[in-house]
């Protein structure tokens, strides 16, 4: 029996269209593999407004080629010959350059081009917010170089050289154990900024009193006074990055003012965690903020959290029909008038039953009413 | 004598200690004044570096907190005894320096002294309290005498910022030394990391 053999006219017929496509895929896949076959790969950091030449390589100056900027082809204009002429670079004109060679466009050349500027001097902070154990220092740049920094820094107490931990977060911070305390002599401490365009640093000198700065009281709860309408009671804690309050205690500063109002009024208190506020105005909303200092040493925290709290007031007694009768007969002479057995601005005084206890000036107004009214 | 532990010896010492901590606080208030006074007056660079000037006792401690009760009142003791000496000294110069012409440093000095002296004074109650006694006060003579007025000026300078910083560290070892525990103000464990 007759077979087919490869060979055959008839295979023959059936094989050309996929030896085709085998030839078209495969010089596709050349051609991808040239364009994208990696030669070594640069990086270049250039300031902001400079002038850029880029070379193709080892390519001669005449030869043709076809410059891209994320893989978005540059315009003639901007070559000169096989060099690409960048003028006045801005941040926005960097990245990934490539050059090719004429129409293979074989890659001949590849960098990362990353504008930036160099270092302004560097704003460094030293504090101790949980002395005696020891302080960190933490810094920024004032302005954005754009490229990548490296901050160096060094720690130095009299002759001796201090080692300041780099902590995980946030990352532009070390901190440093005191080795001794009550010292006079001073530390100096020096933050060098390093990047690809230049390098800055600035120097702080500080004694170990002077940067202890408590973080700020927490846990700040005010609540009203039952049956005390101005009186507001304050309490707070330590804060919990103080280590030793019991050796190293702290001392508070108390403000309050009523919402309505800008000043604030002080109240400084040299121990405990809580204060009562006796002089308050009835019924009105007050904002409450208190702030932490060692004892002896150092400077204020920043203000806690602001708390708000009202001074206790009577519940308005719900009216019934006989009440009502009986308040409206009377309106005119009695609704107003404060009941006889309660002082007027006692502050320890219990109200009497339908009526406000009010301070000397509202009660001057009150009278001037009820004489018009009678 | 009643022992140092006994409950009224704890409260004799708690008690010394609360009186210490407010003589140490107002004798720091009084120094940082005079300090500005004295650097005002004899036309001193507040912010000037002195190095460690011989005789003047150094507050700075490694380990603090690993001090014992005796340990810290002994230093203290031996400190303001030699603080005693030194200001005794500066006062003099002062008065030789000055004369008449600023009478209200001379009061001032003269009044740190005064408390520096019962500073050292109640130190010594606590020793005893301790069931130690002071050690006797020899003194290792009179601090040595500067050549200069210049290096007089700087020494005061330098006795003053040092007794400055005795004053706090001496209130916090009486606050260590208030605290109850066994013995008189054994030292607490080593602080723990941050």
């Amino acid at each position: 029996m007759p077979h087919f053999a490869a060979s055959s006219p008839v295979a023959e017929m059936a094989n050309p269209v996929p030896s085709a496509c085998c030839m078209v895929l495969a010089a596709v896949v050349v051609v991808y593999a040239q364009r994208h076959s990696q030669p070594d790969s640069h990086t270049q950091f250039e300031r902001v407004g400079a002038d850029v030449t880029m070379k193709c390589g080892s390519m001669d100056w005449d030869a043709a080629v076809t410059w891209t900027v994320n893989g978005t082809d540059i315009d003639e204009s901007h070559l000169n010959g096989s060099y690409l002429i960048l003028k006045n670079v801005d941040l926005s004109q960097s990245g990934q350059y490539s050059c090719y060679e004429g129409s293979a466009w074989h890659l001949k050349y590849q960098t990362t081009l990353k504008v930036g500027t160099p270092p302004r001097e560097p704003v460094l902070m030293c504090r101790s917010n949980n002395y005696p154990k020891g302080f960190y220092c933490s810094w920024h740049l004032p302005t954005p170089t754009y490229i990548p920094n490296i901050f160096n820094i060094s720690v130095i107490h009299g002759t001796k050289e201090m080692v300041c931990e780099k902590d995980a977060v946030p990352k532009n911070r070390c901190h440093i154990r005191y080795l001794q305390l009550f010292s006079t002599v001073k530390y100096k401490v020096t933050l060098t900024v390093t990047n690809a365009l230049g390098k800055n640093y600035t120097t702080v000198t500080f004694d170990e009193f002077a940067i202890v700065k408590p973080d700020p009281p927490e846990s700040v709860v005010a609540k009203p006074v039952p049956n005390n309408p101005r009186r507001l009671e304050v309490s707070w804690q330590n804060p919990s990055s103080w280590p030793d309050p019991e050796s190293f205690p702290l001392k508070f500063f108390l403000r309050y003012r009523p919402l309505i109002l800008d000043q604030w009024q002080h109240v400084e208190l040299s121990d405990g965690t809580s204060h009562t506020i006796t002089d308050a105005y009835a019924g009105k909303e007050y904002i409450i903020q208190v702030a932490a200092k060692d004892n002896d040493i150092g400077t204020w925290s920043d203000w806690s959290v602001a708390v708000h709290a009202t001074p206790w007031t009577e519940e308005p007694k719900h009216l019934t029909t006989e009440a009502q009768i009986t308040e409206t007969t009377s309106a005119s002479t009695s609704s107003f008038m404060a009941p006889p057995t309660t002082k007027i601005c006692d502050k320890g005084a219990v109200v009497g039953s339908g009526a406000v206890a009010v301070c000397w000036t509202a009660g001057l107004v009150v009278a001037a009413y009820s004489a018009l009214f009678i | 004598m009643a022992g140092a532990d006994s409950p009224s010896a704890a409260l004799r010492r708690r008690d010394l200690c609360a009186r210490g901590i407010r003589l140490a606080g107002k004798m720091r208030s009084d120094v940082v004044d005079l300090l500005d006074a004295y650097v005002e007056q004899q036309g001193l660079d507040a912010s000037a570096s002195v190095a460690a000037v011989e005789g003047v006792p150094p507050a700075a401690v490694e380990r603090w907190d690993e001090q014992t009760g005796t340990q810290r009142l002994l230093e203290n003791l031996a400190a303001y005894r030699a603080f005693r000496g030194l200001l005794a000294q500066m006062l003099e110069e002062q008065r030789e320096q000055l004369g008449e012409a600023d009478a209200a440093l001379g009061r001032a000095l003269a009044a740190v002294l005064l408390q520096v002296s019962a500073f050292a004074y109640h130190l010594e109650e606590l020793l005893r309290l301790e069931s130690r006694g002071p050690p006797t006060d020899e003194g290792d003579g009179p601090p040595p005498q500067p050549q200069s007025v210049f290096e007089q000026k700087l020494r005061g300078l330098g006795v003053l910022r040092e007794l400055a910083q005795w004053a706090v560290r001496s209130a916090r070892d009486l606050r260590q030394l208030a605290k109850p525990g066994p013995g008189a103000g054994s030292a607490p464990s080593p602080a723990e990391s941050p």
